[in-house]
């Protein structure tokens, strides 16, 4: 880690605020202008956190010469973190009556009141205790090769315009996609209940991450805003909670990472079934009701779907079979699995990229249930291609044009599939399904920071210092239907064309 | 942080001093085993360590006829093409020189020839006009030549010597008469060797002889011949130092402003075409990294550290030009972005390890699902290759052209035992099929992928195509 | 017509017909091709004209090709043969490096050497069968039709190799059709006698069946100036369902079979073949079989099906017709 070498030549021409910083910067991080002091200083502290190795060395060496700005902004932070905390935790317990029965629901994401102290140092990371182990722990946080999605890079790239000499290092064709993310709880207005707090955090660095578990964890961690919620004299809670207890914890969500179709499918039901309740409704009980339909709606569209899903989907995998996967999908891994318990012996053909490698995770798994893997990269892919007989992929959404809205990457396996003549089966629960379509994969995407790309020492260090040069690392595309052939939903497999009918049928009849 | 010293330069020019000492016997054994350890790799390399070699074959081997020397560089191509059967730049410098070895025999014979013979000059003349390739010189090279028998062993060469087939000239003029001729094979008096084991009474005409029956001729000849055919190779060895300044030529007409560019990996042949269209124009290049195997090169390439390949000095590090001090916005990309970029692309450029008859290529892997992305989108997919690349070869089976590198670029040890437990595929070139390509870019032109053949069959003739294979001998 | 079977008669000794030479020249070695049949009929002609000026020969071989045209339902392959001959001719009466230009030199050489060209065309057979074995992997099945023997042979070549220690193994698919059922039958047999599976289907089984072949490889009767070929009716259903299930569809064929004639759809090529395959009945008919012989009937396959033609001089994209054409006749 050239921490300490390659920035200092930079510092030079930077004001004398800016110097200490980079005892604590990683690399590439010189040139942040001053403009962007505060963000910064934010950036540098999440940056810590989150590069890994350096972490726990600038976390232990810095309890002795302790007192950069830095440490005295983050620590400032911490302690306004722990008020807000405090006040949250003393309007829950006014709402007591309601929690208990809520809180073995969902105890992952609910987060002690004390987290605010010592939990946010991590940055609400404090609740996944193992998380940050091997985030700090040098040898264990590097085989993990998921690198951290924290924001910082974006701090930069909207600091551009304050300084004139930046250079905008954004992509001219997603230029509409780049927007600041919250990537500390010290920005979030104080509406935000700690549960959302923390589930932001959590997805903003991707520790919550695919389209399925964020929409879970957002739905528990509503049911904590609902139980924690009461109606203010003069209000009722149809009209109130939604506007103005909702709609904060949605933005907040969105401002740590933009919201996923399917959070937004069921942020509308959600809102219908606030709206559906009668205003003579005791509150206690219609809350209860609000966080009982919540567990009936996660029930139904996401564990039984995603077992349905397995279900019919493994039974399609016949002996023999090879197929082919893309990345990781937690309902293909399921498939997989059930196919392989019941006996079933078939071939896994895992295809993966860079920089995520999430597919080598679910190669892993596979192996270590005894199961016949190969492994290759989209470098790879058209060699084996010809000896695949299907094609299971998952999906982000699907749009109601027919296209697959997925993981970068998945249209090439998808059109190579295609062109070899294999079937292509998208597995997708309805929630995925939208009204939305998608031609391209540039009006509609998102972009992750582009220092993911950059690998610790390489070739592409300081890569902010070369002018002209523009990294883009965006984390969707589109896939065509005509590629598609089967759609695999709770219900019932379906040809790409079908998809906006059943989008109706789920999402939009209440 | 000092680059990775992965570049060919040191061994090629190591292998070059080598050969100033070294026997000849010493030099082949040197060059087989560093091309049977990927120590000169690359297919630019490979043809310039071939030739070398060749060239010291031919100065310091003790030949006394046309046909023992091509006999012998038979051997050595084939046990150079034995000991890297994938770089097929190998094999295509053995073919050049061998048919420049059996040019040389023709027209010293046909000098003797034309001495009686008649002032319309011979029918090569007449196929020069319709030769398809683009001749730099004016076509009149082939009469200059047939009048000035005997005398073109000066030390003037580019005047006074029959153009062989460098980066100027083709086969074109000598083999447009073996293309007419070869449906007429079926009535001919001649006929082809392969065609009549039972020789035919001939009323007209002398057949194409075989370079033995060349023997005694050449015995006083030797000498001239000698330099001749070093002449010959040392055009071969111009041609490779400027292919690429010569297919950059050529930038200006593919590439306009303010268009997005795609390529990827790091070849200095589309560098060096960029650069050269960047002296007028401005425009966007995108660049996949592609992944595992060539990405150092690429984020190197882009961070402006692209090696300078012409560079002599072994100790310094010279650099090219960097793309964007030429003024182009460069965006890196990762191999998975290709499909959804697309769309914004105007144009696709690919360089290649290698270029096969039918039009297809082999190119660094990932170059398939990029001209197949580009297909879906009618993106118009152009790629740059020197003639030195292109191959008569016929590949029957495209997967035989594919090498494969170490799974350990894609699962580390770091990922402990994972490696073991499956199968990892990491192949490090991939077959194009010629539907895939709109337009090659040669140091010749540029032609359309059906015309490729031809450019092809200027450059080798039909008997040195298999001359590694014997058993497609006959 | 009249004009054109109107031979001059001092210019041939006897009775000569072409069409009659044709035929018996075609049935007396059933491995000769219509091609080369024409050839040797001219050949014949040569040899019995009492023609002297290179005029007169030369109208003669004109007016008598064009009369036996005329008298062949598909005139298209022989048309290369009498093309070529006279393309041959001319080229020899150029005075050049590699011909005297004596007219009386080229008409002894033809017509002593009527054997030898035979000869010859049979042995491109050889070398194309030499060239094709090579794209016949082990493991590889490959789908054929028609009774061709070039692809006949190229398949017992590669049956061959695998006898000689080899490791190919192959199989084929053999679409067989019933009106010609006997010429599939020699080469099937054939096959067979050398160990190569072979599976018998009809047409309508194409289709079903091209997922499990490698690779079609079919002869052809014509080449046309684009590449496209006229082969026995099928073979363009063929092509284009090998295109479909994207399995490359080679072409085994001599070069003398390339003739200079644009065809450009059925149609088109209806225009010099007319077959009358189709006929509209306003009632039942007990035989519904045209009245052409369909035994001998051809379609046309245009030349973006084809993979590649393996000749006697290896394998050639199809651009490489035109220009072959292109110098045959800027003689």
């Amino acid at each position: 880690m050239p921490s300490t070498d390659s920035p200092s030549a930079v510092e030079t021409s930077q004001p004398e605020v800016a110097a200490p910083l980079a005892q604590t910067q990683p690399n590439g991080k010189g040139k942040q202008p001053e403009g962007a002091q505060q963000s910064s200083a934010n950036t540098e502290k999440s940056k810590s956190n989150s590069n890994g190795k350096p972490a726990g060395n600038a976390q232990e060496t810095s309890s002795t010469k302790k007192l950069t700005p830095a440490e005295l902004k983050k620590k400032a932070k911490e302690e306004k973190a722990a008020r807000r905390a405090q006040t949250v935790a003393a309007k829950e317990a006014e709402s007591a009556p309601a929690a208990p029965e809520l809180s073995p629901a969902g105890p992952s994401t609910v987060p002690q009141p004390a987290g605010g102290t010592s939990g946010s140092q991590q940055r609400g990371d404090g609740q996944k205790g193992s998380r940050t182990q091997q985030r700090t722990g040098g040898p264990v946080g590097n085989s993990r090769n998921l690198p951290f999605r924290g924001s910082q890079k974006v701090a930069a790239a909207t600091a551009a315009p304050v300084v004139p000499k930046k250079e905008d290092k954004t992509v001219e064709f997603f230029r509409h996609l780049y927007r600041q993310r919250t990537t500390s709880i010290a920005d979030a207005s104080k509406e935000v209940h700690p549960a959302v707090l923390a589930l932001g955090l959590q997805m903003g660095n991707y520790t919550i991450c695919g389209s399925c578990a964020r929409l879970v964890a957002m739905l528990q961690a509503f049911k904590s805003v609902i139980e924690a919620y009461t109606t203010p004299p003069g209000n009722s809670l149809t009209r109130h909670l939604t506007s103005h207890v909702l709609s904060p914890q949605i933005d907040y969500l969105a401002s740590c990472r933009p919201i996923s179709i399917s959070m937004g499918n069921a942020i509308r039901w959600l809102k219908l079934e606030i709206s559906k309740v009668d205003v003579d409704t005791p509150e206690a009980e219609a809350k209860k009701d609000l966080c009982g339909a919540i567990d009936v709606f996660l029930q139904e569209r996401v564990t039984y779907a995603d077992k349905l899903i397995a279900k019919k989907a493994a039974g399609k995998i016949k002996d023999g079979d090879v197929i082919m996967t893309y990345a990781k999908s937690s309902v293909v891994q399921r498939t997989l699995l059930r196919a392989f318990s019941k006996g079933k012996r078939f071939k896994v053909i895992v295809v993966d990229s860079r920089p995520l490698h999430e597919g080598k995770h679910l190669a892993a798994a596979l192996v270590n249930l005894g199961m016949d893997v190969q492994y290759c990269l989209l470098n790879g892919l058209v060699h084996v291609i010809q000896n695949v007989t299907k094609v299971l992929l998952g999906a982000h959404a699907m749009m109601s044009n027919g296209r697959l809205f997925a993981r970068v990457g998945t249209a090439i396996v998808a059109m190579e599939a295609n062109e070899a003549d294999k079937p292509v089966i998208v597995l997708c629960e309805t929630i995925k399904f939208t009204e939305r379509v998608a031609l391209d994969s540039i009006v509609h995407n998102e972009i992750a920071p582009a220092d993911e790309l950059v690998t610790p020492g390489g070739p592409l260090t300081n890569w902010e210092d070369m002018k002209k040069l523009q990294i883009c690392n965006m984390m969707y595309d589109v896939t065509p239907a005509e590629y598609l052939h089967m759609i695999v939903t709770e219900s019932g497999n379906v040809p790409p064309t079908a998809v906006p009918v059943l989008h109706r049928m789920g999402n939009e009849s209440g | 942080m000092t680059p990775t010293q992965k570049g060919y330069a040191p061994n090629l020019t190591v292998f070059k001093k080598s050969l100033k000492a070294a026997s000849v016997e010493t030099s082949i054994e040197n060059l087989i085993s560093l091309l049977k350890r990927r120590q000169i790799k690359n297919s630019r390399p490979c043809a310039m360590a071939t030739a070398e070699l060749l060239r010291i074959v031919v100065a310091r081997d003790r030949w006394t006829d046309l046909g023992k020397l091509i006999a012998h560089i038979q051997d050595v191509g084939r046990r150079l093409v034995e000991a890297q059967p994938r770089e097929l730049a190998v094999g295509n410098i053995v073919r050049r020189v061998l048919g420049m070895i059996r040019d040389e025999g023709n027209e010293d014979r046909k000098n003797e020839g034309s001495d009686s013979g008649s002032a319309t000059g011979s029918p090569q003349l007449e196929f020069s006009i319709p030769a398809p390739t683009t001749t730099k010189r004016p076509p009149s090279s082939s009469l200059r030549f047939a009048s000035t028998d005997g005398v073109h062993f000066t030390e003037d060469r580019p005047t006074t010597r029959p153009p062989l087939m460098t980066s100027h000239t083709s086969y074109a003029v000598a083999n447009n008469v073996p293309v007419q001729q070869s449906m007429f094979n079926l009535l001919s008096a001649t006929g082809s060797p392969n065609l009549t084991p039972s020789g035919a009474n001939s009323p007209h005409g002398d057949s194409t002889p075989h370079p033995f029956a060349l023997s005694e001729k050449m015995i006083n000849s030797t000498k001239d011949l000698r330099a001749e055919v070093v002449n010959g190779i040392e055009e071969i060895l111009d041609e490779l130092e400027q292919v690429d300044d010569q297919i950059a030529a050529y930038a200006l007409e593919h590439i306009h402003s303010n268009e997005v560019i795609l390529t990827h990996s790091s070849s200095v042949t589309v560098y060096k075409f960029l650069l050269k269209a960047a002296d007028k124009r401005k425009f966007t290049v995108i660049i996949a990294e592609s992944y595992p195997n060539d990405h150092e090169e690429t984020h190197l390439a882009v961070m402006g550290k692209m090696k300078d390949p012409e560079s002599e000095e072994e100790d310094k590090e010279t650099y090219l030009k960097s793309l964007q001090a030429a003024g182009i916005t460069v965006i890196l990309v990762t191999d998975a972005s290709i499909f959804a970029i697309m769309s914004r692309v105007n144009k696709v450029i690919l360089a290649t390890h290698a270029v096969i008859a039918n039009g297809g290529l082999v190119a660094a892997a990932g170059a398939r699902i990029i001209a197949r992305a580009a297909k879906a989108h009618r993106t118009p997919v152009i790629v740059l290759s020197g003639v030195y690349k292109l191959s008569p070869e016929h590949p029957f089976e495209f997967e035989s052209l594919i090498e494969y590198g170490d799974p350990g670029s894609i699962v580390g040890y770091e990922d402990g035992t994972l490696v073991e437990k499956m199968e990892v595929d990491n192949p490090l070139y991939d077959y194009v099929p010629p539907d895939l390509v709109d337009l090659y870019i040669t140091n010749l032109g540029s032609h359309a992928p059906s015309y490729l053949y031809r450019i092809v069959a200027d450059h080798y003739k039909p008997e040195d195509v298999n001359f590694n294979n014997p058993e497609l001998l006959f | 017509m009249d004009s054109v079977g109107n031979v001059p008669p001092k210019t041939l000794t006897g009775t000569f017909d072409i069409v009659e030479t044709y035929h018996r020249i075609l049935e007396d070695d059933p491995e000769i091709t219509m091609p080369v049949a024409a050839i040797e009929a001219l050949v014949e002609l040569l040899a019995q004209t009492d023609a002297v000026t290179v005029y007169e020969t030369l109208d003669l071989i004109q007016t008598q090709s064009a009369f036996l045209k005329m008298n062949i339902p598909n005139s298209i392959p022989l048309q290369a043969g009498t093309e070529l001959f006279q393309q041959y001719i001319l080229s020899c009466l150029k005075p050049s490096k590699t011909s005297s230009g004596n007219f009386e030199a080229v008409r002894q050489h033809l017509v002593s050497n009527g054997r030898l060209f035979v000869h010859r065309a049979k042995n491109a057979r050889d070398m194309i069968a030499r060239h094709g074995q090579n794209y016949i992997r082990d493991g590889n099945i490959v789908l054929t039709h028609g009774g061709s023997r070039v692809v006949g042979a190229l398949l017992r070549k590669a049956a061959d190799v695998k006898r000689a220690g080899g490791n190919v193994r192959f199989k084929v698919i053999y679409v067989v059709k019933d009106q010609r059922s006997i010429e599939c039958r020699t080469v099937i047999d054939s096959l067979r006698a050398k160990g190569i599976p072979v599976a018998e289907i009809d047409e309508g089984t194409v289709a079903y069946a091209m997922r499990k072949v490698d690779m079609v490889i079919v002869g052809a009767e014509g080449v046309v100036e684009n590449g496209g070929i006229i082969s026995r009716l099928g073979t363009f259903q063929i092509a284009q369902l090998a295109m479909a299930a994207k399995k490359p569809f080679y072409v085994a064929v001599e070069t003398h079979k390339f003739v200079r004639e644009f065809i450009l759809s059925q149609d088109d090529m209806e225009s010099d073949i007319d077959q009358k395959i189709i006929r509209f009945e306003p009632d039942y008919v007990e035989d519904p079989t045209p009245k052409t012989p369909i035994r001998n009937a051809v379609d046309f396959t245009p030349p973006k099906y084809i993979a590649a033609l393996i000749t006697e001089n290896g394998p050639n994209v199809v651009a490489a017709v035109s220009e072959q054409l292109i110098f045959l006749y800027s003689v």
